[in-house]
């Protein structure tokens, strides 16, 4: 008995946010637009890979949006979201209260084209677009604290 | 799966059953409690019900996303996982409380050293900016930071030699209030010395002190002479 309010509470727990009917979509990306964007940018940045329907993505998603209010003036934070659909996307953010600059990649283009695979993923790049790190699966709070450290002695 | 945390949990186990089986050779734990297996009984406990919390704080469901609990790095609850792992070694002691908890003491506090000293097999000692002489950098990096991992586990094997030490110089009870004290002491003391996005759970290492220290003085006013 006990276990089934446990998981019923629980299943309850895990419904998202409904997400605005006039919600704008979240901008497409090619990987050349993408180039472009960490060649020409004054900030460094973080580039996170994530899905709505990737597990360990919400692991992190906090983590994330944490380091984006503590250092968002500072590091530009990017999103890329791969293999996935706009109103699920959208939710995902909505959920995780997910401002920073995100894209959609539904052919997961880009992290490819970084030799990436699967999600979720963690570049940091030095302003003008020099790779300093890359994280494969779930970042952690130690590793991301140490990799915005070099990023901003780097800037 | 991460085997370097199995490596780290590994150090940590193996301190602390080393510290156990010394104990008992030296005669100081009164009875074989089975103190190495309760102690690593504790420990998974607290690691699964911490992993557990982290995850329904996340937004995930442990029930729809079983596999997730594996992914440790996506966070532990510390207070969540702490709370279980003293539940668990009480409700194990529970027949001879504070004698099985001091005895617990020392063989607990160099566990926490060995998984500490543990974060060389991960690369995961490096703690916030420094320049002192025995500062290091992480490959590739020119930033050289505080060693904070081992100051951890130095600090720890120190509180376990004390534990040691002490052994029953004083009322029961009184030894495992202060290892209770000083395990959640070192963690609120390096706090700042770690690389941090938001600060870390110090609200729980100051409760942690906070309780090990009133255990101490209720344990030592119960049979103190008047």
């Amino acid at each position: 008995m006990w276990l089934l309010a446990t998981a019923i509470t629980l299943a309850a727990c895990s419904a998202g946010p409904p997400v605005a009917a006039d919600a704008d979509p979240i901008p497409p990306l090619a990987v050349d637009e993408f180039e472009v964007l960490i060649t020409t940018s004054d900030q460094p940045l973080v580039v996170n890979v994530w899905a709505s329907w990737c597990v360990p993505c919400r692991s992190e998603a906090p983590l994330l949006r944490a380091a984006h209010e503590s250092f968002g003036d500072r590091i530009r934070f990017i999103g890329i979201d791969v293999r996935d659909s706009q109103g699920d996307a959208l939710a995902f953010m909505a959920e995780f209260g997910i401002t920073y600059e995100n894209y959609f990649d539904r052919e997961g283009a880009i992290p490819s084209a970084l030799g990436g695979f699967g999600v979720p993923l963690t570049f940091f790049f030095a302003p003008g677009g020099e790779r300093v790190f890359f994280q494969p699966g779930v970042i952690d709070e130690r590793t991301l604290a140490l990799q915005i450290d070099e990023l901003l002695a780097r800037s | 799966m991460e085997f370097t945390l199995l490596w780290q949990a590994g150090l940590g186990v193996a301190a602390a059953v080393v510290v156990a089986r010394f104990q008992r050779r030296r005669g100081l734990v009164s009875r074989d409690v089975g103190l190495g297996d309760r102690l690593v009984g504790a420990a998974v406990v607290g690691m699964l019900a911490g992993r557990l919390t982290a995850m329904i704080v996340q937004g995930v469901n442990p029930i729809l996303s079983p596999a997730d609990i594996l992914v440790v790095r996506g966070g532990v609850h510390t207070g969540a996982a702490s709370l279980a792992a003293l539940a668990t070694l009480v409700w194990g002691l529970r027949n001879d409380l504070w004698n099985g908890l001091d005895a617990a003491a020392p063989a607990a506090l160099a566990g926490l050293a060995g998984w500490h000293a543990g974060c060389v097999f991960r690369g995961a000692c490096l703690g916030t900016i420094s320049s002192l002489p025995w500062a290091i950098a992480q490959p590739g990096s020119t930033i050289t930071r505080h060693p904070v991992e081992l100051y951890a586990a130095g600090l720890y094997a120190l509180a376990a030699a004390g534990a040691f030490w002490l052994g029953r110089r004083w009322t029961l009870g009184v030894l495992a209030g202060l290892a209770l004290a000083s395990a959640a002491l070192v963690r609120l003391a390096t706090q700042p010395l770690r690389p941090s996005i938001g600060g870390g759970p110090i609200g729980w290492y100051l409760a942690g002190t906070m309780t090990g220290l009133v255990v101490v003085v209720l344990r030592y006013r119960s049979t103190a002479p008047p």
